[in-house]
Formats: C-alpha cells, structure tokens, sequence
C-alpha cells in the first residue's frame, strides 16, 4: 500500500500528456485516457485486495512549517478510501471507454479526455488525503474539473450558465467547509482526521463546538451533493456531455460529499443535533427532489433529481447513525445510477433528442441499450434480487432503529415516487409506439455497449457484499476497528423489507396503470391539482426565489454602496469640493472634482479615526 | 567628515544600492549621448542586467552579521534582506514588461527615461527598507514617490496618461503631508529622528498626555503611508492612476510600490510604536490600536472586492483587486502574530508573481486596443490556449484557490490571526466572504477566456520579454502552492525571524 500515492497520478499524467501532445493525438487521445485510468484501477483493485488483509496504511511528512506549526501531506488507505479508490477508478475507466463512442467526432474531443483527467486525478487525490486540508485541496480542484466539464459545450449558453451556477453553489458550500475545517484547527490544533477525532473523544472540543463544526462541513458537503437547499445546480448541470454527467453527477464528485461526512463521521457521531441535520436535510431532500422527478420532462432532468433525491437518501442514513448503510448505498447507486446516465446517453445517441414525450417505443430498437436500461431502473427503484433493493433496506432499517420514525415514512414515500418516477420514464422512452417520427435510430457502438454491461452486472452483483441473507461481509469490514463507525450490521424488524419491496411494486404498478395500459389518464394530475402540478413543474420555484433573494440581494448591496461612494460621500465633501472649486477656477479641466473627492475621503477616515481616538483613548 | 572616515565605512553592504545608481547614471548618460533614432531597447536590457547584478550582490551579502553605517541611518538588517529581494525580484519582471511595451501612438523620445525612471524607483523603495532613520526613510519614499509621479504619465501625448499622474501627485502630496505631520509628532518628543534611539526614548515614557499624542501620529502615520498600499481610505486614487498609466507602471505600482509601502509602514511602526507603553493596559500602544488596523483592514477588503464587482475595465478591476489584496495583508499586520513576517513576506512572494504574471498578460491583450475592456479575453482560450492557461493560473492564485501560492498565502494569514489571543475571527470572517465576493469577478475573467467566443480569431504576436514574465510567474505560482516550504525553508534560513529588527 505504499505505493498508492501513484494511483492519482496516472490521470494527472493523462491530463498532462493531453494538454500537450492532444492536438497531434486527436481521437487516439482515448487511448492514453483508457490505458493510463486503467493503471490507476489496476491499482486501486491491488491496494482493496491488500486492505483486507492488512491494517490502514498511513504516510505522511511535513509540507509546510508556519511558526511552530507543522502541516503535512501524505496519503492514507483505509477501508472506507480503498473502496472509494476502486469505485472512482472503475466508473471514470467506463466512462472514459464509454466516451471514445459517445464523444466521437467532437472537434475538442482531446480536450474532453484531458479534463476527465484532471478531474479522475482531483478525486482519487480527494480519496487519498488524510486530513482535512488536503481534501479541501482537491475538494476545490474536483470543483474545478466539474466546471470545466460542464462548460464543456461553451457556445451553447445553457451550458456556461450552468457551469457557472455550479461553480458559485458548490462554493457557497465549500466556504462552509473552509470555515468549519479553521474552527476546527483552532480548536484541536491540527487537520488530521485522527488527531481530531482524538480531542473530539477526549472531550477537549465543547459539545457546542463539535455541532457547529459537524454542521458546517455538513453545509460543504450540501453544495457538493446537490442537497436542499443548494441542489439547484446539479439539474442544470445535465447541459455537460452526458458521460460526464454519469462519471460526475452521479458516481463521484456528488458523492463526494456523502464521502466527506462519512470520512468525519465520528465528528458527526459526537452530536446528535449535528446527526439530527444530516438525517432531516437528507429525509427532506430525497422526498423533495424525487417529488420533482416525477413531472420532469427531460431524461437527464429525471436521473438528476432523482440523484439528487438518492443522495438525500445517503445522508439520511448517515444522520440515523447508519454509517455502513450510507457508504453501501453509495456504493450501489455509483454502479447503478453511472449505468442509467450511459444507458440514457445512447439513448439521446439513438434519437438526437432528450425530450421523453418524443420517445417511446425504443425497446425493439435498442436492443442492448433497452434491457440494460431496465436493470438500472429495477435497480433503484429496489425491486428485491438487485442491488438497490439491499442497500436502500440497509437505509430504511437505519433510520427506523434510529428511532426516527416520521424520516422514516418520508424515505419509504420517496422509495413510492422513487419507483413511479423511474418507471415512468422507462416506459415513455421504451414501451408503445414511437411518438414522432424518429428516423436512423441505431444501437450504438461496442465502447458504448461494453461500459454499460459491465455496470448492468455490477447494478445486479454488487447488492450482494452485504445482505441480511448471505451475512454483511461489507459492513463487518468497514467498521472493523473503529468503534465510532456505529455496528456492521443493523437488526431491524423483517416487515421493513416487504413494505419496501411493496412500496416499490406499487409505484411500478402505478405507472405501468398510466404510461402502459393508460387505465389512469396521464393529466389526472395536472387536471386534479394543477397548482400541485405547476409548483413541481417549476421545481417548487427554488430557483425563481433565489433569483429574487440572492442576485436582488448582491445588486442592491453593491448599488448601496455605488450610492454612498458617489452620493453620500462626494455630498458631503461637496462643500468642500464647492469651495476648492471656486478658489482653482483657473486648475485645469483634468481635475475634474474628483481629485479632491479622494483627498478628502482621506482626510474625512483620517478625522474619524481621530475622533474615536479621542473618544475612546482616555484624553477626553 | 574626513577622508578615512569616509573610508572606513563599511560600503559593501550598500553595494546593491550602488549598483542600481550606478545603472541608473549610465543609462541617464547613455541616453543623452545616444543617437535620436537609436532603438532604446538596448538600455533596457542594461538597466535589467543591473537588477539581476543588484539581486546576485545581494545573495551574496545575505550571510553578512546585521550592521549599520552612516550614524545607524542605513541598516542591512535580516528585515532589509528579505524585502528587497522582493522588491529586485519584482522590478526585475516589470523591467522585462517595460522593454516589450510599444503604445501604439509610440513613444520613443521618452523610453530612455521611462527604464532610468524605473531604476531611481527602486532606489528610493531600496533605501526605504534599510533606513534606520527617518530621514532617510522619508528621502527614500519621496524618490519612489517622485519617480514614480513620471513614470505614470510618461505617455506624453495621452491625455488619460496625464490625467493618471496629475491625480498621483495632487493625492501624494496630500499623503505626504499627512505622513509628515504625523512624523514630526514623534520628533517633537523624542528629539530624535533615528528610530533605535527613538524607540530607546519612547520606552521610558511616562506621561499619559505624551501617549496620547502618538497615538494620534499613528493614526496620521497610518493613514498617510497607506496611500503607497492603496487601502482605506487613501485608496480612491489606486483605480483612475492604474487605468491611466502605462501597464508596466500600474504592474510596478501594483506590486513592487506596494511592497514598498509595507516595508516603511512595518519599520517605522513596529520600531516606533511597539516601544511605546500604553496608558491603559500593560501592553505597548501598538496593540491598542490593533482595532484601528483591523477596521481599515475589513474596510479595504470590503471597498476593494464589491466595487471590483462593476467594472467593465480590466485594469481598473486589478486596481480594486489589488486595495482588496492590500487588505487582506493588513489583516496578518493588525493580528501581530509570531508568523505576522512570515506571512506578510510569503504573501508578497506570492502576490508579486500572481499579479505580475497576470499584468503582463493584459499588456500584451491590451496593448494594441484603445481600450482595456474585459471582452478583449473572451476566446483567448481559442486564440492561444497556453496564454489563457496561464492567466487561468493567475486568477485562481489571486482568487485564493488551493494548489497556487495565493492559497498558501491567505491560509497563513488566517492561521496566524486565530493563533493569536484574542483571535481574530471577525476580521478573518471579513476576509473569508470578501475572498467569495472577488470569486464572482475573477470567475467572470475565466469566462470570458473559456467560454466566450473570441471577436477576431489572429493570433496573438508573442514577445520574448512577456513570455519569459510568464512563464517565470506561473512557475512559481504553482510551485509554491504545491510546494510552499521551499520558500518558507528560505526565510526561515537566511531571515532568522527577523530578530535583529530592532537591534
């Protein structure tokens, strides 16, 4: 394990050797991206198989020495980033090969490959780093390589504002981290995960300060995965290509926050309001994003909410002390969830358009791409047998033992709409006729189908590490020598996984009523309830609101103070300006009175500060 | 004074001094005596060779015991060392701008002045940080200041050029004045202008009334030098003198007169004011006007970082960005934390190659354009893509984003002003939501390079000078953000901590 500081490394190199040898490359460009990611899994697989037999490896060495501080840098391998290692890899090496077929013809196709470098390089370095420092580091470049990827069709302005909301709303979070991590530093003197976690146990943190920095890094890890309120991003974020959309918002750099909390979670295990957060911002959101998938009429606006909602479902679990249940739901959503996005990109490949009341009968056309398609949406709807289905009973049973109960009918809910929704979409774009006249639909190539079929196997297989039929091999090892990670496996009463998998059934059954045997009229809703139906067609209007907050806001803020720099200040140096006027009729035009503004504000912050001098230093 | 008197001074300890007048005198002659139509670029690479003499002196000197000469008025203090390789450093950069700048209504006639010019700036910022006395320290300021008034507008025939050094001077004079008045507090009960005896004599003060009045030349001193940082509330003049003046001058302005400007405020207040004892407490009066420091400190950040938000102009947006950089160096002088030098230093370093690196940039987008407007980067991405790769660099160091030297550089500053008792969290605060204001505007540079579609598509005409400012500048931004403890081993090794400042 000594060696798997060189994992990040081979996409860096990619990144490097694109940036420069990518014009002369061109689409060979896929091949230094696929066989340079595939070092990096190649190793990532070597150092999770070490992991099982060997202790949690840690380097570090100083990196900078600030007065008698030391801060250092180093890389850690440990249960939770060994598999985090091999999942990042694996879906960005998919991605990568998925792209060769998808990107083909892109005139910055080099380009395209150096940037999913970067990004692979930022959040396998994330993985790695053993303090909170370091993963600041690489949480801000991840960003970066986010921006730069859903930017990525700059001339389309959609997707520049896109890239430029996400860049501002993962900020607004990130600066919660930043705050979070200095308070922290204040108060145990140090950045590394362990030593925090030590002071934090010895009770040298207060129980006020161990809250208030679990909820700051918690707000970090909000803007990153897309939680309410800062979630409106990731939705417009589907303007990137949609490989990225899969390798991006959906495996890693989303999760990444459900990460974050995971690797600070006996930060968070030491406050319950803290815990209590987590688990009502993740309830609340997974049943608010899945509400808002249920209208939405664009398949990537579909998966992106319904991400968004599973990974309300992540920190949910992580706020009921379900620590394994969270990490294996990300597990399983990462193969799943990577497998829809593919699957739905050759889709939009097939049919040149993302519009589902357009498709429709694509099941006989597409005739890998539609079944794989179907295991994806089985998966996450949690029909029993894949993989889904385990790790979302892992959640439910979680947050019912927790004791919880009204997060826990809001999970079970948002599993109905879960269902419903992603039913919906599977059967408007493969079942019954085609809608328009859709011509030249074809299969797509080999590098697309492969990637998919791989994650279709995982979405089935990877659900069963860690089932209560077959033992919790998955829990047991990830909470094997550390208390604070809560138990490997959570009893919970068997009921819990037969509503689930009825509640799942239900929503299923719902929408093959309405988009199949049509038995329920398809406007039932917009007929019934229409506010109902205009409020989460708009997406409950969260972006018109902070529209009307937030850039009303800064405006008025900045046009305040253009009114004082140029009203209230040169107002009331006016009578002075007034007087050095009439006195230098003859001083030239250049000096218009603006010169005698900046003099005089200098004057007037110097007579200020002297009068609360003289206020305040004793003479009067 | 006879002639072995004269001669028993130990001169070589001024000899990067020397050799910067030196350089100056000749290139002052050289141009005189030169042909009218002889090309001036010549001078320009004498007076960088000078530079690079003065840096090379300079290391060698840097293991040399701290000594003074001339009655103490000139020191080579540890402190004196660390800050004029920044400065050297940095004028050595704005010198490779100066050769590349060609205007496009041309200014041949003056570019022999416009690099000696230069050289007798430097001087003046030199001396300034190894006066030991204020006269010295004053003399040196007003040659910096002086040469710099021309330099601002030594485009001649540019009306705007004019207008930037007639508002430099109108607002230095006033800065001066202020300066002065407060200086002349300190000798009037001292009796003294060397700041050593000064200190010796204000540390045995007793009398409250005496406190107060140099509590009131602080203020004055304060607020006069910081004219030369362009922080509140001497900054308004920063944005019309950067957008008027020639782009090597507002690059020197920005970055090596800043430097300048530190230098004298930390010598003449930390040796003056750290002496004083205070009238209410058992500390020196220095740490009871921390909150003053600290509220023109948040000022600054506040008025830099929200009116850069409305500018249109590129080099007007820099001169906000850099009140607002100045602002957020005060804050590690106001915390006065056992790492305040360190961290003022490293953010010098780190500022001085961000920015330069990023001036000589729009020099060469802005150069052939009458204007500076921001649209002149949309698609530089498109036209040169190491060019926009590079800027990229400089605005995320500026911004503060992790990997560049401007990340180290804030990360320092927070950290020392929470190591400190009392911490400092209100100003940090300031300092963190200003840093996410100035995203928004830095971001609208990225922008413009990355997702715009470039006006015309030519290719951008490459000279030697800038690129090699660039590429010296993103080198170091990147190497130490990745790698900070070269340059911290650095200080540490050669400075000592400055503790010789006040010996």
């Amino acid at each position: 394990m000594e060696n798997a500081w060189l994992i990040p490394l081979f996409p860096l190199l990619s990144f490097l050797v694109l940036l420069i040898a990518g014009r002369r490359l061109r689409e060979a460009s896929a091949y230094a991206g696929i066989l340079l990611t595939l070092a990096s899994l190649a190793m990532s697989v070597y150092m999770l198989a070490e992991r099982f037999t060997k202790p949690t490896f840690k380097s570090e060495s100083v990196w900078l020495t600030i007065g008698d501080l030391k801060l250092t840098a180093g890389f850690e391998v440990n249960q939770l980033n060994a598999l985090m290692l091999v999942i990042v890899s694996l879906v960005s090496f998919l991605v990568h090969i998925y792209s060769r077929g998808y990107m083909h013809g892109d005139e910055r196709f080099p380009v395209f490959y150096a940037y999913l470098g970067l990004f692979t390089f930022a959040m396998l370095g994330l993985v790695l780093s053993p303090n909170l420092l370091q993963t600041y580091i690489f949480w801000e470049l991840v960003g970066l390589g986010s921006f730069l990827l859903i930017g990525f069709y700059f001339y389309k302005e959609s997707a520049k504002h896109a890239a430029q909301k996400a860049f501002i709303m993962t900020r607004i979070g990130d600066v919660g981290l930043l705050i979070g991590m200095i308070l922290l530093f204040w108060q145990t003197g140090s950045f590394e995960y362990d030593e925090i976690f030590a002071s934090v146990k010895e009770g040298a943190v207060s129980e006020t300060m161990i809250t208030l920095t679990a909820i700051l890094i918690f707000i970090g890890a909000v803007g990153k995965s897309g939680q309410f309120p800062l979630h409106t991003w990731l939705p417009d974020a589907m303007e990137g290509p949609t490989p990225v959309s899969a390798l991006i918002h959906a495996a890693t750099m989303v999760a990444a926050g459900v990460y974050l909390v995971a690797a600070t979670f006996p930060l968070f295990a030491a406050s319950e309001t803290a815990l209590m957060t987590v688990s009502v911002i993740g309830a609340f959101t997974a049943i608010f994003a899945a509400s808002i998938g249920i209208v939405q009429k664009d398949i990537k606006r579909v998966l992106a909410y319904s991400t968004v909602s599973q990974l309300g479902y992540m920190m949910l679990a992580l706020g009921s002390a379900g620590y394994v249940a969270g990490v294996f739901h990300l597990m399983t959503h990462a193969f799943f969830k990577a497998l829809l996005f593919l699957a739905a990109g050759s889709v939009i490949h097939a049919v040149h358009t993302q519009d589902i009341e357009k498709m429709g009968g694509l099941w006989k056309k597409l005739r890998f791409t539609a079944p794989l398609f179907l295991i994806g949406t089985l998966a996450i709807s949690g029909v029993p047998l894949f993989s889904g289905f385990f790790s979302k009973d892992e959640i439910l049973v979680a947050a019912w033992v927790h004791g919880n109960k009204a997060l826990f009918w809001l999970a079970v809910t948002a599993a109905f709409f879960t269902a419903f929704y992603m039913f919906r979409l599977f059967f408007m774009v493969f079942a019954g006729e085609a809608r328009t006249h859709m011509k030249n639909v074809h299969e797509s190539p080999g590098s697309m189908i492969f990637p998919m079929a791989v994650l279709g196997v995982l979405a089935i297989a990877s659900g069963y590490i860690n089932t209560p039929w077959f033992g919790t091999f998955l829990g047991d090892w990830l909470v094997e020598g550390n208390s604070a990670l809560g138990h490997g496996h959570v009893e919970g009463p068997a009921w819990i996984m037969i509503v689930a998998t009825l509640v799942s059934l239900s929503g299923i059954l719902l929408a093959y009523l309405i988009y199949v045997k049509r038995s329920i009229s398809r406007d039932w809703l917009i007929s019934r309830a229409p506010l109902t139906y205009n409020v989460l067609r708009n997406k409950y209007y969260i972006d018109e609101f902070y529209g009307m907050t937030f850039v009303y806001g800064a405006k008025a803020v900045s046009l305040f103070l253009r009114f004082i720099e140029t009203f209230l200040v040169e107002g009331l140096v006016k009578t002075v300006t007034v007087f050095v006027q009439t006195l230098g009729k003859t001083g030239s035009k250049i000096q218009s009175g603006q010169v005698q503004t900046y003099g005089a504000i200098a004057f007037v912050g110097l007579a200020v500060l002297m009068v609360i001098f003289a206020l305040t230093g004793g003479y009067l | 004074m006879d002639l072995d008197k004269l001669l028993s001074f130990q001169w070589g300890m001024m000899t990067p001094e020397f050799l910067i007048l030196g350089t100056a005198t000749i290139l002052a002659v050289l141009d005189l005596f030169m042909p009218k139509k002889m090309n001036r670029n010549i001078l320009g690479f004498f007076g960088l060779a000078g530079i690079v003499a003065a840096i090379v002196s300079l290391t060698l000197l840097l293991g040399q015991d701290t000594a003074s000469i001339l009655h103490d008025t000139f020191r080579l203090d540890s402190f004196a060392k660390a800050f004029k390789l920044l400065l050297l450093g940095g004028a050595a950069l704005v010198m490779l701008l100066a050769i590349d700048y060609k205007p496009k209504e041309g200014m041949e006639e003056y570019r022999g002045e416009f690099f000696y010019l230069f050289m007798t700036a430097l001087l003046g910022a030199m001396m300034m940080s190894s006066s030991g006395d204020l006269i010295t320290l004053f003399v040196g300021l007003e040659l910096l200041s002086i040469s710099s008034y021309i330099l601002a507008g030594i485009r001649k025939k540019n009306t705007r050029s004019n207008e930037s050094a007639m508002k430099y001077v109108i607002n230095g004079g006033i800065s001066t004045a202020i300066t002065l008045f407060g200086m002349s507090y300190v000798y009037g009960i001292t009796g003294t202008t060397n700041l050593r005896e000064m200190a010796g004599l204000l540390s045995q003060i007793d009398n409250p009334q005496h406190v107060y009045i140099l509590g009131l030349a602080f203020l004055m001193i304060f607020v006069g030098l910081s004219f030369k940082l362009a922080s509140a509330p001497f900054h308004m003049w920063a944005p019309d003198v950067y957008e008027g003046a020639p782009t090597p001058v507002t690059a020197f302005l920005s970055v090596v007169s800043k430097t300048a400007g530190f230098v004298i405020m930390m010598r003449v207040i930390l040796s003056v004011f750290a002496a004083v004892p205070s009238n209410d407490s058992d500390l020196p009066l220095l740490f009871s006007m921390q909150d003053y420091i600290g509220f023109l400190a948040g000022a600054t950040m506040i008025i830099g970082n929200v009116i850069a938000l409305r500018q249109r102009s590129i080099k007007r947006l820099f001169a906000y960005s850099s009140i607002a950089h100045a602002g957020y160096i005060l804050v590690a002088f106001s915390a006065m934390s056992v790492v305040m030098f360190d961290s003022i230093w490293f953010y010098l370093l780190a500022y001085l190659f961000m920015n330069l690196g990023a001036f000589a940039i729009i020099q060469l987008m802005t150069m052939k354009e009458g204007t500076e407007d921001i649209s002149h980067f949309a698609g530089l991405y498109r036209r040169s893509p190491l060019l926009a790769g590079a800027m990229a660099i400089f605005i995320l160091s500026l911004a503060g984003i992790p990997g560049t030297a401007g990340f180290i550089g804030k990360l320092d500053i927070f950290l020392g002003a929470l190591m400190v008792d009392p911490a400092h969290y209100v100003l940090v605060s300031i300092m963190i939501a200003t840093t996410v204001v100035s995203y928004f505007y830095y971001f609208g540079i990225l922008t413009q390079m990355f997702f715009r579609p470039a006006a015309h598509h030519e290719k951008i005409a490459l000279q030697p000078g800038t690129v090699i400012t660039v590429i010296i500048c993103a080198a170091a931004t990147v190497v130490f953000g990745i790698m900070p403890q070269l340059a911290f081993d650095f200080f540490n090794s050669n400075f000592n901590q400055f503790i010789d400042f006040l010996q």
